[in-house]
């Protein structure tokens, strides 16, 4: 691919997040974080946990607040939740009243979307998740893996600029898990998507990202921001391909002593 | 894993949380009820109590059709049913709009839960004299007092439901640009409504209760009157008829509960 210069989607400058704890002492949770996404781009929040990485997702879905810095998509600042930033979450949010079609469409309803359309493009994302054999399916009939392909269908079929995944596949056992990366992939290839996932697994953020914003602990603040040039922008299909190109050992090494020194770190506070 | 209905031959008595065959199952329960009316048959001619005062499961049957033949008593039921019903109908239209909102949003139930928690505490049949004084003998403080018994409580447990519905859910809708009245009627009400009903089957059994209060104590029809009939009349049998009969309304109400749950929410249903 050529080297164009790709506008920026989304942007934080200096965001900080204090939550104010019932007995009046307060938690910095987030401190000074400033990183941008460019379009199209897969970012991966990536760091131990309890690093305030799922607090940077919900800032930028709108669903907190932030106490200081600016946060932007495309240059409109964030203010509050909405269909522009949709968000797949770790535990399952497939409602349990609807078909596996009905959650699919339920954000283009809300949005007044004909119901003609609805069809379409819930058939299109369901065929996207390969969901096609339970499309009539309730979500109480469904494994958990399926449960977050319907999500995944869910939030794309409404259109957002950003797909926001807060640790998506943590729930799920390793096979699926890996499935689902890989899904994730073939959904990147056939949508131009932008995409912001929160994880700790540091394979799975090697296999997805392009480019991997690691959290430190304590307050929660930008260690490195870092690309996987590695990968030399290409989307590769399947995990062991990834695994086997150069580059990739290093970079799986210098962010695992990242996060020991950060697991260190810990222990010291104790 | 393999969970299905163990074999007879490796099945034991009172082995710790282990399901037993399906047959053994019914047997019990319905040994139970054979033990019971066993004794119960058995205890006057034993001599253990007397005929008067325990009138055996066959008497009781035969005064329950002397009863709806000659004493129509299906009026009385049909008349507490339909107080049931009537009361049990406002009840609802009260209480869960108002459980739900007190559930979705912090500030009215900082307004009314003080309010509803407070009545709830206090118990129905004390205000009987003063629904009669102020109602009279009419049909209005039977209904009043069905309806002051049970709707703080049906409120309290749909708030309870309500508040239970996953954060996830409705900040899911939020970030598919769901409004507040979009995620009230999308979300918060189909993801409470399958509680709401068993909250409903709860306290139709609590209305039942103060209905035969309400009857026992200021009225001249219905199955509790006619239970005080009966006591007037040294009519054990038919005392005993009555509570038979609400012990079967209470189950055919049940059941039918049971059936809507299943009509409205086949989604629950769980098939793997």
């Amino acid at each position: 691919m050529t080297e164009i210069k790709t506008p920026v989607k989304l942007s934080l400058r200096n965001v900080s997040k204090t939550f104010t704890l019932p007995r009046g002492s307060s938690i910095d949770a987030v401190h000074n974080v400033s990183f941008e996404v460019k379009e199209n781009e897969f970012c991966v929040l990536l760091g131990p946990s309890g690093c305030g990485k799922s607090t940077i997702l919900r800032l930028i879905a709108g669903l907190e607040k932030s106490s200081a810095g600016r946060l932007t998509l495309d240059g409109c600042e964030i203010v509050e939740p909405d269909r522009q930033r949709g968000m797949v979450f770790q535990n399952y949010t497939s409602f349990d009243w609807l078909s596996v079609q009905k959650n699919v469409e339920y954000g283009m309803k809300l949005n007044g979307v004909s119901r003609i359309e609805r069809r379409e493009r819930a058939n299109e994302f369901i065929d996207l998740v390969k969901l096609n054999k339970f499309k009539n399916a309730f979500p109480k009939q469904l494994s958990g893996g399926m449960k977050q392909r319907v999500a995944i269908a869910r939030t794309l079929a409404n259109r957002p600029q950003l797909l926001l995944m807060d640790e998506p596949f943590g729930a799920l056992d390793a096979e699926t898990r890996w499935n689902m990366q890989e899904l994730m992939i073939s959904i990147m290839e056939s949508t131009d998507t932008t995409v912001v996932m929160v994880t700790h697994d540091i394979q799975e953020s090697l296999f997805l990202a392009q480019r991997i914003v690691f959290i430190s602990r304590h307050p929660g603040t930008v260690l490195e921001d870092m690309t996987t040039e590695f990968k030399k922008q290409a989307r590769i299909a399947r995990k062991e391909d990834v695994w086997a190109m150069p580059g990739y050992t290093d970079m799986e090494h210098r962010i695992m002593a990242m996060m020991r020194e950060q697991a260190s770190d810990l222990s010291n506070y104790s | 894993m393999q969970r299905g209905e163990p074999h007879n031959s490796d099945w034991r008595w009172f082995e710790y949380k282990k399901p037993i065959p399906k047959g053994v199952a019914i047997w019990l329960g319905v040994g139970i009820w054979v033990i019971f009316f066993g004794v119960w048959e058995l205890s006057a001619p034993l001599g253990w109590v007397t005929e008067l005062l325990v009138p055996s499961p066959q008497a009781v049957l035969r005064s329950l059709f002397e009863l709806i033949i000659e004493k129509g008593f299906l009026g009385d039921i049909a008349i507490s049913i339909y107080r049931i019903l009537i009361s049990f109908s406002v009840v609802c239209i009260f209480a869960v709009p108002l459980g739900i909102l007190m559930g979705s949003f912090a500030s009215v139930e900082a307004f009314f839960n003080p309010f509803v928690s407070a009545w709830r505490y206090l118990p129905a049949p004390s205000f009987i004299p003063i629904l009669l004084m102020w109602f009279g003998t009419g049909e209005a403080p039977k209904l009043a007092l069905l309806f002051i018994g049970v709707v703080w409580f049906l409120a309290t447990l749909v708030m309870d439901h309500t508040r239970q519905i996953r954060n996830e859910l409705i900040e899911t809708s939020l970030t598919l640009g769901g409004s507040r009245l979009q995620i009230l009627a999308s979300v918060v009400i189909p993801a409470v409504l399958p509680n709401v009903l068993t909250s409903m089957r709860q306290m139709l059994a609590v209305s039942w209760t103060y209905l035969v209060i309400a009857e026992i104590v200021a009225s001249t029809n219905g199955i509790g009157a006619m239970m005080m009939r009966a006591k007037r009349f040294l009519h054990t049998d038919e005392i005993m008829a009555g509570i038979v009969v609400i012990g079967v309304l209470g189950l055919l109400f049940d059941y039918s509960f049971k059936l809507l749950n299943k009509a409205l929410f086949p989604y629950l249903e769980d098939h793997r």
